[in-house]
């Protein structure tokens, strides 16, 4: 799959905040057209509230949300469609699938084709024969065929960006590799971006062109799958990945604790209190102290590949503190 | 609107009716409240209404106080007049003032309730404070003022319950309008592109009728028992027979320790039925409106 | 001690409903061994939870129980009322998910900790009872300040701590974790995985653990066993039924969490197509066929029978 340099989405500086609590604070990415970028977090890093700030649901604080080639703007931008995790709260229990389905035609008004435009989302979505789901109601079916419905519902409007929120985080182990199978197909056959928020590292090796780590409001690092994944950089991608089950591991670094209050934003580098780097003594005098004092911002690694980090990245020419595996 | 859209509506008009038909106690409940209806309706027709006048009573030579058996059907009460004629025309006004009570009751309070709980901010605390002034009002003295202002006809009851009972209906509607528009299909057709008309009409009221419709058919009986309530007080309609009027009577000119139990069982249990007729037709409404709660076929 | 502590055998529950019998379990029988670790994987509607809940008696009143659960060699469904409260908590203790549900948003968690120790008297006082809850809240990385705060006050991995505390009050012999980290963050999973770890190497407890998650389960568990319809169709060691299993199910269901780094699942998402099946209405034969890949025709008339395959330990399918 190749992926096309333009974006289809832009978020410039974005901030969200909830009174003294900012959940998104400053964060810059882009989407790429034919891409599918997972947004990796744990909760209270902010993930969900950037998508819901850039499908516009919410009001962003300051910043800006680009959209590529919008024809109309607040959320009912039918170039960008959400999936949702939970499929059963997210369909209404009173429509049929068929209304579900044909909702966002009949909002934007276009009613010629209905039927064939329903029946084709439906299909495309994995739903055959559509025609035996027109009349049934979503405590009629499946889990996983819920989802699917869901995902047939954005589809019918023929996104450019599809914005899923932990799209398999409530479903079972053995549909979670279907839906993800499906998400994946609709990539390569419409040419559709994906930006899929997930605490689930194993569905981002599965699907994901490019993964961005949020960390209390910030992106603390961002590349290609394989250089988050398999040679992470940042501190906290690394403890992250240490944890997953599935990883023939790395030594476990269980960090303390849960990620602050978004309120209370550490002075200096924001993952510091927790950073086991820093905690293991073997960060320089003179680095730790910008650790504790100075932000670091998102600096380049490699090519396509950043981190926000004084110890691992920040410091050049030989003075980084050594990576513990190598 | 499109042909397949209307085709689509009738279509589901005709599966509430016939699931409607197909529920037992939906069914049961239609045929009482019909029954009450038709006679409430044919009134004219089943008694002469000269037979309510204790002049005519009297003149017809009727018995006082006397049982079923010796004047049929009902017997009649301490003023020679029938109680089946008093049974058939207080019906006519206990089950319009019920309706007709309930009807602005739950239009104010759904109105309010829907906007206030939707709109939100400002709005809603406007509306919501107003709600609580017309809660904390004292019924009675409202009503007594009311209908002393007013004058004592039946329409001026029905506005008197109406004004006075809309806010209870108000919160709960309000309650559980922020309670659907946090669910995720909110967002969801948010997110489609929908506009406030499109999420009131297709998303929170179709789940919020089951409340509505819930709380209707508990005002009905409560606007019923209302009507009792003032006419016992003599603010009641003087023209017009009410059930209510019938057991006020009957209760002041001592039935009960005459043991003349047909002056007032026919009226309460005619209060009774229809309470329990609009609770059976509610319970199966709300359950073909939430498709959740069908049974498993 | 390392003898038996439970022992299930040829359990059978069906919930009666309007709809007809619905079969919940069909037929299970395992042994836990004083110390052991069994993880019970499986989908939703296996009967997994269903299972767990009958270990307690807790099911509700329209469950049809048949077959036999012994624990310390008394039976667990012959026990009277009294025995039975006795039983609970003091020698087996369940972990609910929902975190949040399972306390009592009016009462501090201190006094939900202290509140089993006290019915069952395992405390002679309510000092030796505080004294307990705060060293049990240390253990598990809790402040002894938590004693004092309400659920709501309490971050999700908090709460899941406080549950576990809780049911560890009594110092049970069996503890059952019915999907305790679900709901959890990837840190605060490996938190409470990593305490229960702690637990299992410090005292002699069994442990039930269930999820639909297999990786998680062939991190703390020696044993695995896997449902599928109401049955066990595989029990064997954990890592090695995780790594190579027998049944075509299990196999499914490893290969839906990928191993990063492992290029097979690079981009290609494993999954299982289909649904599963309604407890109400199983298919004919080996209740799996329909979405199995591996199906023959012979599956689709008998039920095949658990059987120790060439790997060494138990499979329920006709190619084991």
């Amino acid at each position: 799959m190749r992926i096309g340099v333009s974006p289809v989405v832009a978020v410039e500086e974005v901030e969200v905040n909830f009174g003294s609590s900012r959940a998104v604070d400053g964060v810059t990415l882009e989407v790429l057209a034919g891409e599918v970028l997972a947004l990796v977090g744990e909760s209270g890093s902010g993930k969900t509230t950037l998508i819901r700030a850039i499908q516009g649901l919410q009001p962003v604080s300051s910043g800006e949300i680009i959209h590529a080639a919008t024809d109309r703007d607040g959320p009912g931008r039918s170039g960008v469609q959400m999936v949702f995790q939970d499929p059963t709260g997210a369909l209404n229990p009173r429509h049929t699938i068929y209304e579900i389905v044909a909702e966002g035609l009949r909002i934007r008004g276009e009613g010629d084709d209905e039927e064939a435009k329903v029946a084709e989302a439906l299909s495309r979505a994995g739903l055959r024969p559509p025609e035996r789901f027109f009349g049934l109601y979503p405590h009629q079916i499946s889990g996983g065929q819920r989802q699917r419905v869901v995902i047939a519902g954005a589809m019918v409007m023929e996104p450019r960006l599809l914005l899923a929120d932990e799209p398999v985080a409530s479903l079972d182990a053995s549909i979670r590799g279907e839906i993800l199978a499906l998400m994946r197909l609709l990539v390569v056959e419409t040419g559709l971006s994906i930006l899929v928020v997930t605490h689930d590292l194993g569905l981002a090796w599965n699907i994901a062109d490019r993964v961005a780590v949020m960390y209390l409001g910030r992106i603390v690092e961002i590349g290609s799958t394989e250089q988050i994944l398999q040679s992470p950089r940042h501190p906290y991608t690394r403890a992250l990945l240490s944890v997953v089950p599935e990883t023939e591991r790395m030594d476990q670094q269980i960090l303390v604790g849960e990620i602050p209050d978004s309120r209370r934003i550490p002075n200096g580098c924001r993952f510091h209190p927790r950073c086991p780097l820093l905690q293991s003594g073997t960060v320089p005098a003179e680095t730790a102290n910008r650790c504790v004092s100075e932000d670091p911002g998102l600096m380049s690694v490699d090519d396509g590949w950043e981190a926000a980090c004084w110890a691992t990245v920040g410091v050049r020419s030989g003075s980084s503190a050594p990576l513990p595996d190598g | 609107m499109s042909s397949l859209a209307a085709q689509r509506r009738r279509a589901t008009a005709g599966r509430v009716w016939s699931q409607f038909r197909g529920s037992r106690q939906g069914a049961v409940g239609l045929i009482v409240l019909f029954l009450f209806v038709a006679m409430a309706l044919l009134a004219p027709v089943l008694v002469d209404a000269r037979e309510l006048n204790p002049v005519f009573a009297r003149a017809a030579g009727n018995p006082q106080w006397a049982s079923p058996d010796v004047f049929g059907p009902l017997g009649t009460d301490h003023l020679r007049r029938s109680v089946w004629a008093q049974f058939v025309w207080g019906s006519r006004v206990s089950l319009f003032v019920g309706l007709a009570a309930t009807v602005l009751t739950i239009l104010i309070g759904s109105v309010v309730g829907v906007v206030s709980g939707f709109v939100g901010g400002r709005v809603d605390a406007i509306m919501m404070r107003v709600t609580e002034w017309f809660l904390v009002i004292p019924f009675l003295p409202l009503a007594i003022v009311l209908a002393s202002v007013l004058g004592r006809n039946v329409w001026n009851i029905i506005f008197v319950i109406g004004v006075t009972s809309w806010p209870s209906t108000a919160r709960l509607v309000r309650a559980q309008v922020l309670t659907v528009k946090q669910r995720l299909f909110v967002d969801r057709a948010r997110s489609l592109g929908a506009g406030g008309g499109h999420l009131v009409f297709r998303h929170i009221l179709p789940n919020v009728s089951g409340l509505i419709v819930a709380n209707a058919t508990l005002a009905v009986p409560i606007s019923i028992l209302t009507e009792t309530t003032l006419s016992f007080l003599g603010l009641g309609d003087p023209s017009s027979p009410s059930w209510g009027k019938t057991l006020e009577e009957a209760f002041v000119n001592g039935a009960i320790i005459r043991n003349a139990w047909w002056y007032f069982l026919p009226a309460g249990l005619g209060i009774l039925a229809v309470v329990l007729a609009f609770t059976l037709i509610g319970r199966s409404l709300e359950e073909i409106a939430d498709p959740r709660l069908g049974r498993v076929r | 001690m390392s003898g038996t502590l439970l022992s299930v055998r040829d359990l059978h529950i069906t919930y009666r409903t309007s709809a007809g019998p619905v079969p919940a379990v069909r037929g299970v029988s395992f042994e836990l061994r004083r110390g052991e670790t069994l993880g019970l994987a499986g989908e939703s509607g296996c009967g997994k939870s269903t299972l767990a809940n009958s270990l307690l008696r807790l099911l509700p009143g329209d469950a049809l129980v048949e077959g036999a659960v012994e624990i310390d060699g008394e039976d667990l469904f012959s026990l009277s009322p009294g025995r039975l409260r006795a039983v609970r908590w003091v020698k087996e203790a369940i972990i609910f998910q929902g975190a949040l549900h399972a306390l009592n948003p009016v009462q501090t968690v201190g006094r939900q900790v202290r509140e089993p120790m006290l019915l069952h008297e395992t405390a002679s006082s309510d000092r030796e009872a505080k004294d307990r809850s705060r060293e049990l809240f240390e253990k598990f990385g809790l402040a002894p300040r938590h004693l004092d705060a309400y659920a709501h006050q309490l971050s999700g991995g908090q709460r899941q701590r406080v549950l576990i505390a809780m049911a560890l009050a009594c110092d049970p012999d069996l503890l059952i974790a019915d999907e305790p980290t679900t709901a959890l963050d990837l840190m605060v999973q490996a938190q409470v995985l990593a305490l229960i770890e702690q637990l299992r190497e410090e005292s002699e407890l069994s442990l039930i653990f269930i999820t639909h998650d297999l990786s998680v389960l062939t991190y703390v568990c020696e044993r695995l066993a896997i449902m599928y319809a109401g049955r066990i169709v595989e029990q064997g060691p954990g890592h090695q039924v995780f790594s190579s299993p027998q049944h075509p199910y299990t196999r499914a269901l490893a290969a839906a969490f990928p191993t990063i780094g492992d290029q097979s699942s690079r981009m290609a998402p494993s999954g299982l197509a289909g649904d599963p099946p309604t407890p109400g209405s199983l298919p004919e034969g080996c209740p799996f066929h329909p979405r199995c890949v591996l199906a023959q025709d012979r599956c689709r008339d008998a039920e095949p029978p658990l059987r120790t395959g060439v790997k060494g330990w138990e499979a329920a399918c006709v190619l084991v």
